[in-house]
């Protein structure tokens, strides 16, 4: 059994990162707080899993997103009305007090919900984790190159998404 | 529009932080999960056979029937086949003519039976190593 401050250090650290990875995945925070919660029983019940791990965060980004692909799938052969639920999808951002920046964020929200899963969780980790390729593509289990490829065809299609709000803003 | 300064734009939005009350409730969570069990033979005696059937109840059931099912036809067969058993013992003075009968048939057909003679038997009974190698070099 993993010690108590040991989890706690370990959410300290990396809840945040999860909460926002997973949310952009799942586009529900209910899902995602269930899939954070089994990632931290996961690790308080088999405290060996970090043995030898020497990038965690990358290793806790890919416990998550394994969950989340279980989680989607059960939730996806439960629920026939699963495209009515991603359109109800919860935004990943920050509320903001200005109208543009709201405006923004609304369409940047709508045009990840739209990306491939793969496509947004590549993105999301590269934008606003900063890891590199080669971590992601660990975190993710693919190859350096699809993880590249994956990032440019969903900046390609956030940009022409986001064009026309993007010039109106600038 | 710049690719470089889109994506600085989007890497500039701030994201949600997560909610302050989920830390003490995953954590709790977390905490009742690990939280030490007794060993489920002492504690619940009345459920230790549902682990040892885990995770297929319905094959180790199947399993079982078959077995009853197996003695069931054993019991309901089972004097029967001693009877069989039994029979061929009790044999009558008729049965023992017909086969005296067809004994003699059998030699009129093929001949007598011939024994085997005595002395074919003594070349196989067991001497020691020693007395055979004196017999192949007396021969």
């Amino acid at each position: 059994m993993r010690s108590e401050s040991e989890l706690e250090r370990l959410y300290d650290e990396h809840a945040q990162a999860l909460f926002a990875f997973l949310l952009n995945f799942t586009r529900h925070e209910a899902d995602a707080r269930d899939v954070l919660q089994e990632v931290f029983l996961k690790l308080a019940n088999r405290p060996q899993l970090l043995d030898g791990v020497l990038e965690v965060r990358a290793f806790l980004i890919r416990l998550a997103h394994n969950q989340a692909i279980d989680l989607m799938r059960r939730r996806a052969t439960r629920e026939k009305n699963y495209d009515q639920l991603a359109a109800e999808s919860e935004t990943v951002f920050a509320p903001s007090a200005d109208p543009d920046e709201v405006a923004f964020r609304k369409s940047l929200a709508e045009a990840l919900g739209e990306l491939p899963t793969d496509q947004c969780a590549v993105i999301h980790l590269k934008l606003w984790e900063g890891i590199t390729f080669e971590a992601i593509a660990e975190a993710l289990s693919i190859s350096p190159n699809t993880a590249a490829s994956r990032y440019r065809y969903g900046i390609d299609k956030l940009r022409d998404r986001l064009r026309p709000i993007y010039e109106e803003l600038k | 529009m710049n690719t470089e300064n889109f994506e600085e734009r989007l890497r500039n939005q701030p994201l949600r932080p997560i909610p302050t009350e989920w830390r003490e409730e995953i954590l709790a969570a977390t905490k009742v999960a690990v939280r030490p069990r007794r060993p489920s033979f002492d504690a619940q005696p009345h459920l230790w056979w549902r682990e040892l059937l885990w995770p297929s109840p319905q094959a180790w059931a199947s399993l079982a029937a078959v077995w009853l099912a197996i003695l069931a036809v054993n019991f309901s067969t089972g004097n029967g086949s001693q009877v069989a058993a039994k029979g061929p013992q009790q044999s009558s003075p008729e049965l023992i003519a017909v086969l005296r009968q067809h004994e003699r048939l059998m030699v009129e057909l093929i001949g007598p039976h011939e024994k085997p003679a005595a002395g074919c038997l003594k070349q196989f009974q067991f001497q020691p190593r020693s007395e055979l190698r004196n017999n192949t070099l007396t021969v």
